[in-house]
């Protein structure tokens, strides 16, 4: 069993990888620190927008104006 | 090198205590000072101070001159283009000048970029009589904070300079704040107007999305991206976007929608405006400052006592809004850098690299909820804005930190106050309401209808009448120095 810690870094390898950059050593602690908040911003806001799944019609027609 | 201190530029009576463009106007059209007078003054200052407030990519002295010049001449002429003619103003350097490259603070872009042709918002302002004293600084691309590895003056609060200027439309704030221009130019795409006039102590407008044309700017995020004036008052902030405000054909996301009057509805009075305040996350945050929150209800209870009204109200998930506009933000601006990021990794400011690359650990499916709330939030507050004319919340949590002490990831994680009204699309204004007891401007912020900027100058404006917060000016001269 892999700590979340653990998941996140293999994660983040892959993406790096997969979108073909090539980061300085350096950078490592705060891409994953980046990659963590990321996550879990994504997490808060799909919270809500996933508790809406029966209003389809939700997506692109905000209304800026 | 060492510094030693010198004595301020000689500034006449008259130019050194104007201190926005109204009053810069008038003094114009009374023969009081001339444009040049102004400008020459403003660029010895800007020079001086440079060094230690890092306000300008460039300062366009040429230019500028040359600009002054045309102005005096159609004065003598007869010939008045309006309250901005012969008016010193800061262009955040991001927006394209004609005959001046803009960096974006990076050196990702060609060294030339930029200089063939204005922005539709420069020619707006070039036509109105403008005079442009430099390209202010930005954070690298609007985003993150600054890096004084990659050679560009690094901005300071001109009211403590080991505090931050905030960003991104830093240069244009400290510019302001420090009487190196009369206002200028940002951009706000979740907060880069507001968050400098909010620590600098002065005015900024986040417009309604589409209001002012974006063609010719770097875009960060594409459907959150807005160009909004920054000036001492909210007075100022009216002239400079009755110049900016309107329709063009090379932003497909520009508003065809008619530009009123802005300073005609700034009469001091509110009488009758239903003002909300969204309680939660905006005002009991435990990561809010008590003296910004005093600060921001004292200002309300001065606006009740002008007539308007005030309650307390909700907005849920305003934290979850905040975040949604983060990842729509980095999604969109990773999209317009992602090639250059995979082949010149290393020209990016370390700040900015891992800022951009958010943008890559998001999935399609976070990028398609972020959408989905937005929806949600939007509803609700175009609902909230059918029982208030506007809502009322503090600018930021806290007054400017200690620049030393901030990093990207722990700002990620702290409340933010504006990057909502990004994701809504709608106009808000941030003013001064005081100074803390370390002497650090306090801010509220006035968040209106779509195009409904003129109630937020309005409310703002009314409430500029009878303070003047907005006219402290910081003791910058003390920083004045000469390298030796």
């Amino acid at each position: 069993m892999h700590s979340i810690e653990e998941q996140f870094e293999k994660q983040l390898d892959q993406a790096l990888e997969s979108n073909g950059l090539t980061p300085l050593p350096e950078d490592r602690a705060a891409l994953l620190k980046a990659f963590t908040t990321g996550r879990e911003q994504a997490a808060l806001v799909f919270s809500v927008a996933e508790a809406r799944y029966e209003e389809p019609d939700l997506i692109f027609s905000a209304s800026l104006s | 090198m060492t510094t030693e201190l010198a004595t301020p530029g000689e500034e006449s009576a008259a130019t050194s205590t104007i201190l926005t463009i109204a009053d810069a106007g008038e003094a114009l059209r009374s023969g009081t000072t001339t444009s040049v007078e102004l400008t020459t003054a403003m660029l010895e200052k800007a020079t001086a101070l440079n060094p230690a407030l890092g306000a300008y990519v460039e300062i366009t002295s040429d230019l500028a001159l040359e600009q002054a010049e045309a102005a005096d001449a159609a004065f003598s002429a007869g010939s008045d283009a309006g309250p901005l003619q012969g008016i010193p103003l800061a262009i955040k350097d991001i927006i394209k000048v004609a005959g001046v490259p803009t960096t974006a603070n990076s050196r990702i872009l060609d060294p030339a970029w930029g200089g063939e042709a204005d922005a539709p918002v420069v020619a707006r302002l070039r036509a109105a009589g403008s005079v442009f004293i430099g390209k202010s600084t930005t954070s690298e691309f609007a985003l993150g904070q600054p890096d004084a590895e990659k050679g560009f003056p690094v901005p300071h609060n001109p009211w403590d300079v080991t505090r931050t200027p905030a960003g991104s439309s830093s240069g244009t704030g400290v510019a302001t704040a420090a009487g190196l221009a009369f206002g200028g130019l940002g951009t706000d795409t979740g907060g880069s107007v507001r968050g400098p006039a909010t620590v600098n102590g002065h005015s900024g407008l986040k417009v309604t999305f589409g209001r002012v044309p974006k063609a010719g700017v770097v875009p960060l995020g594409y459907s959150l991206d807005s160009i909004g004036p920054m000036a001492r008052s909210a007075y100022d902030c009216a002239l400079l976007l009755q110049v900016m405000a309107g329709y063009d054909a090379a932003d497909p996301n520009a508003a065809d929608v008619p530009v009123p009057s802005y300073t005609a509805a700034l009469d001091g009075s509110v009488e009758g405006v239903k003002i909300g305040l969204p309680i939660p996350y905006f005002f009991d945050h435990d990561q809010l400052d008590p003296e910004v929150r005093d600060g921001v209800l004292s200002a309300v209870q001065a606006l009740v006592g002008l007539g308007a009204t005030s309650t307390e109200m909700e907005l849920a998930h305003a934290d979850k809004a905040q975040h949604a506009n983060a990842l729509i933000l980095v999604g969109e601006a990773y999209a317009y850098h992602r090639n250059n990021m995979v082949q010149r990794w290393t020209t990016y400011g370390k700040y900015t690299r891992p800022g951009l690359v958010r943008g890559m650990f998001y999935t399609a499916a976070d990028f398609v909820q972020a959408n989905r709330f937005r929806v949600l939030w939007c509803e609700q507050v175009a609902k909230a804005l059918q029982t208030y004319d506007v809502l009322i919340t503090p600018s930021a949590p806290t007054t400017a930190q200690v620049a030393a002490d901030m990093n990207p990831s722990q700002r990620l994680r702290q409340p933010s106050y504006t990057g909502q009204w990004n994701l809504s699309g709608l106009p808000a204004i941030c003013i001064p309401t005081g100074f803390s007891s370390e002497g650090l401007p306090l801010s509220m912020q006035i968040i209106g209808k779509p195009f409904a900027e003129a109630t937020v100058l309005k409310i703002a404006d009314a409430y500029q009448r009878i303070t003047d917060h907005h006219l402290q000016v910081p003791p910058v001269d003390a920083l004045i120095t000469t390298a030796a």
